[in-house]
This record gives structure tokens, C-alpha cells and sequence, in this order.
């Protein structure tokens, strides 16, 4: 029965785990660059939802998408004057732009997490539950209340997007510019707005899954840490780019990690997840639903 | 009389009275030069900044209190404040920068213990008197530096406090969860050690849990399953505000199988009840202050300053602070200088009547060496949501004993 709750628990932690991958695929997805102030949208949503209720009473049915949307806005400001110089002004930059958007989203990174320092200050706030049932017994096994409406909510979301990536036309102007960024500006594509689409939505996902576990994790400046460093090894696992890779590798990961903490050792919890990252490079590097590349 | 040796005369004159002026200037400045106290304490994650803040605000008030009294030695104290984020190198460069940079003439402030045992190895080397703040750990007295000195709690007093409770319930199984730093460490092998010299057939295990970690619930599943009869959290928030919610979620706490024994003082810090509801009540809860402690004219002093500048009554890292600032004043007072062997030698048979008790300290070496020994303590339940602290139940206090006749269970 603890296993069966270990895995059920992963799961759901899985859930959040792929809302914070789905956004960082599809980043690196139209981009080939990896960003690392990924987590401190997860931070802002955590932050968003917990003032929100917490200081200006904000009903939860209204403060869960206010984050969302502040996620989504950050991402649009990030990408629209931080993210663009790599593929519109500086042409001459190309030899250089990993390396730019490297130094660029890391210092960006301890920009975010500083200010809300500064402006939040350093203690933690506990976002409210989204229900008021403790927790959900079945039988032997036990879930907390919120952990499971969170987990039911955020997995809706994550279908949804992908669902949004999959069948809609945003979603398959993404694919496009993800494919070939100048054969869809050709095809009369926009490739800024859809820049702006992904980091909107990258931002918009990560704020959720921040407002989401900001009852469990409390927010606080440093909170998207960890989440953002596991994120980066699910894109790996799942295949830079695959939307449905960050799904199903947020799940491995949370599962895997809920197991081993169970049954092999707690204090390397957070380590497990570094340690596929080196036999997923060592042994497939592709990851699970990616692509080789391929060089002529 | 030549020109030239009128020139040269007048010119030697003039030099002399310009050297006197300037000599007598300086003396001056001296005279109001500001003894500079450094401090490294937490501002920033990942270490304990809720900590760091009462510690400083503490310092903030003694030092105003004791400059309104004209200082010591007609001179101002001046706090020099470094943030080591609870990050032991960070601890070391700052402790570096202060007595070499900055010139101070003591330090103290430092509150977490890993950070401190980076610390005081860098004060000893430069022979500059380390007035430890809150550092729990008994390695640190273990060091044996003349340095410095433990005006505060220490872990084999706190393990003693729960093996007090632990003993007197007769409860037969204790699971602690206890943070990876010196302090969580060093407490959680103190308490096993103390429980297996009392002889009771007590089955005890501990888990380490990362600081810096946000998801405990494998670890708690695990809890659970053992169903011990108390669990002892030995952590620091925010860690340890989302290992106590999350013991609520999964049904360990509160319940009347398992007390809850906390043994890091948490309930006294500011954020307590906004980070934690029905997680807290019915939890035993370990500290250094209770409103009904007696206070020191200084403490009820520092008391009354804390609630006209903050909202809330003050935690005992506020009373530990200012004790922390007190002890070097006194020293500077009676060495007559701030000449630091003279100010150690000093405080090695000082006797100071401090905000919640005369402090002296003792020359046993080991864990015992140069620490207050009979540094009071308190323990208390929580019984209601939002309960202030003068509305806890005291269970142990000095000249009280311990009285376990007044602890409630929640009916399940």
C-alpha cells in the first residue's frame, strides 16, 4: 500500500513537474536556447496567488488565473526585451547567441529572485488551499485534500496545452517555427508573435504550477529553484522540444523520485533526478520522445 | 640672525604648531570614535532570515539603549552588519572582511551553527572576542577557543529538556525529523544519546532532512507508518513550517496516538501562525522566553522597545541579542579597553546580570567551555488556532519543574 502511494504521490508531484517542462520544451523548442529564469516565473506565481488571497482577500477562483496571466505578461516583457536581440538585431551575434542567452536569462534569474527579496522580503507566505477537506482517504491510502485538487486542476491545464500545441493553429504555428523557424516566416508565419505566444504560455504554465504548490512549498524568493533545476532535467529526459516528452517525463521523474526516497534513501531525494539526467545523456541522449539530430 | 634661519625657524615653528593641532585633533576624533561590533547574521535564503532579523533587531535595540547611556568609554557603539545568506563560506568572508577591513573590536550576531563553526576558527586565529548569538551546537564549544563565548542555548540542554518530556509521558517510540546542519544533527544524536543513558525502552530513529528541500511527504509516509508515539521536528523555517503542514496532511499531527515535541524555539518567531495552522496545535513547543518568565530591568527595557518599534512581543532572539551586545559592553566597561585579552580575560569570570538571568560561564572543557550552563528555558503547548504566547499552557520553567499533568490530546 506505500508503494501504491508513493506512486500515486509521484504522479501528482509529476503534474507539476510537467508544467514547468511543457513551457521550457517549447522554449527550446522555437529557440534551441536554454532559459534559466524558468523557475522565478514559478516564483511569481507562487508569490501572485498567495498576496493575492492572502493581503487583498482575492477569491481563489480569480486569484489561480491572476497568476497565470502575471506569469504569462512577465514572459511576454522577458521575451519582447531581453530574448529577441538573439534572432532579430544582432545577426552578427549568431557565433555567440547560446552564450548570450545564457549570461542573459542567468542574470535575469538572480535580478527576479533579489527583487522579490527586496520587495516581497525574505520570509515565506502560505498560499491558501484550494479545499477545505484535509485529505482524501481511499482506503489505506491518503492524499492531502489540496495536493489532490491541485494536482486534478493542473493536470487539466497541461492537457489543455497540449491539446492547444497539438490541434489548434497557435499550436501548430509553434510546431512550424519550432520545425524551421525561416521556412515558417516564408510561409508567412509571424515568428515574433509566436515567440511571444511560447513565453507567454511557458510563463503562464510555470506561474500555475507555483500558485498551485505555493500551500505546500510556501512562496518565497528561492522557491522556484529546485523546481526550475528538475525542470531542465525533464526536457532532457523527455526530448528538447516534445511537448508530450515533458509530459511523460514529469511523471517518470516524479514517480522515480517518490520511490527512491521511499525505498532507497530520502536525503539523496533531489539527486535522483540528476542521476537519469547522466544516463539519459549517457545512453539516449535524444531523450524519450526526441529526435536524433541529423547532419548533412 | 640670518634670514635664512628666521625662515627656518619660523617655517620649524609653524610645523610644530600644525603637529599639535593635528595630535590634539585626532585625539579628539578618538574620544568619539565609535566601537565597531561586527555582526554576520541571515538577511537572505537560503539560510534563516526570520531568524537573522530578530537577532538584528535585538542588537538594534541594545545598541540605542546603551548609547543613550552615553556608550562605553564615552564611546558610541556602531554595528557592522554582514549577511552569510546562513552559508557557512559566506560566514568566513564576511567574519574576514569585518576584523581585517573593518577593524571591530568583537563579533557576535551569528545564529546558525554551521555557520558559526566557520566562524570561530578565523576569530581565534585573529584573537577577536566571539560572542555567539544563538549557535546551538555543542562542537562549537568543543573547538575550545578562548574566543569565544556561548551566552545562549546549547544542544545538550535542549536534548535534556525533551528527554524530560519524552521520559516523563512514557512514551515508548520517538521518530525525529531533523534538518542536515550541524545544529539538527548535533541535536537529534544528542537526544539518542540521553535517551539511551536514561534507560527507558524507547525505540528512537531520526531522519535528516534537507533545508533547502520543499517536499517532505516520502519521509512523513515513512512516519506514518512507524505511528510513533512522539514525533520531535528539529528544523528552521520555512523548512520546518512545510514539514509540520505536511505531517497535518498526511493525518500524523495533530492526533492522540503522537505528540508533536518542537525543539528549535519556532513558535516565537513572527510568522509563525500566517505559515502554520492546525499543523501547530496541541504541539509541545521548546523556547528560551515565556511571558511569565521574570525579565531583568535591561529585558523588560528591550521588551517594551521591541513592541513600540515591531508588532508582536519580542522572541527570545531578541533577549539573546541583546544579552549578546550587553556581555561586550560589560567587557569593554571592566578591561577599561578594547584590548581583546583583556576583554576575554574578563569575561572568563564575568558574571553579568543579563535580560532573563545572571550570566556566567564555565572553564570545563568540552561542550561546556565558556557557555552559560543554566541558560533558562521554557517548554509550552499549544492548544488553539492563533494562540498568543502568553496563552500557552507552561509545561517546564525554571522553579517551576515540569508539569506534565497539564497536557491535552486532541480527541480524534
Amino acid at each position: 500500500m506505500l508503494t501504491l502511494e508513493a506512486i500515486l504521490l509521484g504522479l501528482i508531484m509529476g503534474v507539476f513537474y510537467g508544467l514547468m517542462a511543457f513551457g521550457l520544451t517549447l522554449i527550446f523548442g522555437i529557440l534551441k536556447v536554454v532559459y534559466f529564469a524558468h523557475g522565478e516565473s514559478f516564483m511569481i506565481g507562487a508569490f501572485t496567488y498567495s498576496l493575492l488571497a492572502l493581503w487583498l482577500g482575492v477569491p481563489l477562483w480569480l486569484a489561480i488565473p491572476s497568476a497565470i496571466v502575471v506569469g504569462g505578461v512577465v514572459g511576454v516583457i522577458v521575451e519582447r526585451l531581453l530574448i529577441r536581440p538573439l534572432y532579430e538585431k544582432f545577426g552578427d551575434w549568431q557565433a555567440m547567441r547560446d552564450e548570450y542567452a545564457i549570461i542573459v536569462t542567468f542574470g535575469l534569474s538572480l535580478f527576479l529572485v533579489n527583487l522579490a527579496n527586496q520587495v516581497f522580503g525574505p520570509y515565506p507566505f502560505r498560499g491558501p488551499d484550494l479545499t477545505d477537506v484535509a485529505r482524501f482517504e481511499f482506503g489505506p491510502l491518503i492524499v492531502g485534500g489540496h495536493r489532490l485538487a491541485a494536482a486534478v486542476l493542473g493536470g487539466a491545464v497541461l492537457i489543455g496545452a497540449y491539446l492547444f500545441i497539438q490541434h489548434s493553429f497557435g499550436g501548430k504555428q509553434i510546431r512550424a517555427v519550432a520545425q524551421n523557424r525561416f521556412g515558417a516566416s516564408i510561409a508567412g508565419i509571424d515568428t515574433r508573435m509566436v515567440s511571444m505566444l511560447v513565453f507567454a504560455l511557458a510563463g503562464g504554465l510555470a506561474a500555475l504550477s507555483g500558485a498551485l504548490l505555493a500551500p505546500l512549498f510556501h512562496a518565497s524568493p528561492d522557491v522556484g529553484v529546485l523546481p526550475a533545476l528538475k525542470s531542465f532535467v525533464i526536457v532532457v529526459l523527455g526530448g528538447m522540444g516534445s511537448p508530450i516528452g515533458s509530459l511523460v517525463g514529469g511523471l517518470i521523474l516524479g514517480v522515480l523520485e517518490s520511490l527512491g526516497a521511499l525505498y532507497i534513501s530520502y536525503t539523496y531525494r533531489d539527486t535522483y533526478a540528476f542521476a537519469i539526467l547522466i544516463l539519459v545523456l549517457l545512453l539516449r541522449p535524444q531523450g524519450l520522445f526526441g529526435e536524433r539530430a541529423r547532419e548533412v | 640672525m640670518s634670514t635664512h634661519d628666521h625662515m627656518r625657524r619660523t617655517g620649524l615653528g609653524g610645523l610644530a604648531i600644525a603637529l599639535l593641532a593635528l595630535g590634539s585633533g585626532g585625539v579628539a576624533a578618538q574620544d568619539q570614535e565609535p566601537i565597531r561590533v561586527g555582526v554576520t547574521l541571515t538577511q537572505s535564503p537560503p539560510g534563516s532570515v526570520i531568524q537573522g532579523t530578530e537577532v538584528l533587531r535585538g542588537l538594534e535595540i541594545a545598541r540605542d539603549l546603551f548609547n543613550e547611556q552615553g556608550g562605553v568609554l564615552d564611546r558610541p557603539f556602531e554595528l557592522i552588519v554582514e549577511d552569510t545568506q546562513g552559508i557557512p563560506e559566506r560566514g568566513r568572508a564576511a567574519v574576514e572582511k569585518l576584523i581585517t577591513s573593518d577593524k571591530v573590536v568583537a563579533l557576535t550576531g551569528e545564529h546558525q551553527s554551521s555557520v558559526c563553526l566557520a566562524e570561530i576558527g578565523l576569530a581565534a586565529r585573529h584573537n577577536v572576542p566571539f560572542i555567539n548569538t544563538n549557535c546551538w551546537s555543542d562542537d562549537i564549544r568543543k573547538e575550545g577557543h578562548p574566543q569565544v563565548f556561548s551566552p545562549n542555548m546549547y544542544n545538550s540542554r535542549v536534548a535534556t529538556a525533551m528527554a524530560e518530556v519524552i521520559q516523563g509521558l512514557g512514551v515508548d517510540s520517538v521518530f525525529a525529523l531533523a534538518e542536515n546542519t550541524d545544529w539538527g544533527i548535533g541535536q537529534a544524536e544528542a537526544l539518542d544519546e540521553l535517551l539511551e543513558q536514561t534507560g527507558a525502552d524507547i525505540d528512537y530513529q531520526y531522519e535528516l532532512l534537507d533545508r533547502e528541500a520543499r517536499d517532505f511527504t516520502p519521509v512523513i509516509q515513512g512516519v506514518r507508518g512507524e505511528n510513533p508515539s512522539l514525533v520531535a521536528l528539529i528544523m528552521l523555517p520555512p523548512a520546518a513550517y512545510v514539514a509540520l503542514n505536511q505531517l497535518n496532511e498526511q493525518g500524523v499531527l495533530p492526533s492522540e496516538d503522537t505528540w508533536l515535541f518542537e525543539g528549535g524555539g519556532l513558535f516565537s518567531y513572527p510568522d509563525f501562525w500566517e505559515n502554520v495552522r492546525e499543523a501547530a496545535q496541541y504541539g509541545i513547543y521548546f523556547d528560551l522566553y515565556h511571558t511569565d518568565m521574570a525579565l531583568s530591568d535591561l529585558g523588560a527595557q528591550v521588551r517594551e522597545e521591541y513592541m513600540q518599534r515591531h508588532d508582536g512581543t519580542p522572541s527570545r532572539l531578541v533577549f539573546q541579542a541583546a544579552d549578546s551586545l550587553l556581555l561586550i559592553k560589560e567587557a569593554i566597561a571592566n578591561a577599561g579597553s578594547t584590548d581583546p585579552d583583556a576583554m576575554i580575560e574578563w569575561l572568563q569570570q564575568a558574571e553579568v546580570p543579563g535580560t532573563r538571568g545572571t550570566i556566567t560561564f564555565s572553564d570545563e572543557p568540552g561542550p561546556l567551555f565558556q557557555q552559560w550552563v543554566d541558560t533558562p528555558y521554557v517548554t509550552y503547548q499549544v492548544t488553539e488556532l492563533d494562540q498568543k504566547l502568553e496563552e500557552t499552557t507552561l509545561i517546564s520553567a525554571p522553579d517551576l519543574g515540569v508539569q506534565l499533568d497539564q497536557l491535552r490530546q486532541p480527541k480524534n
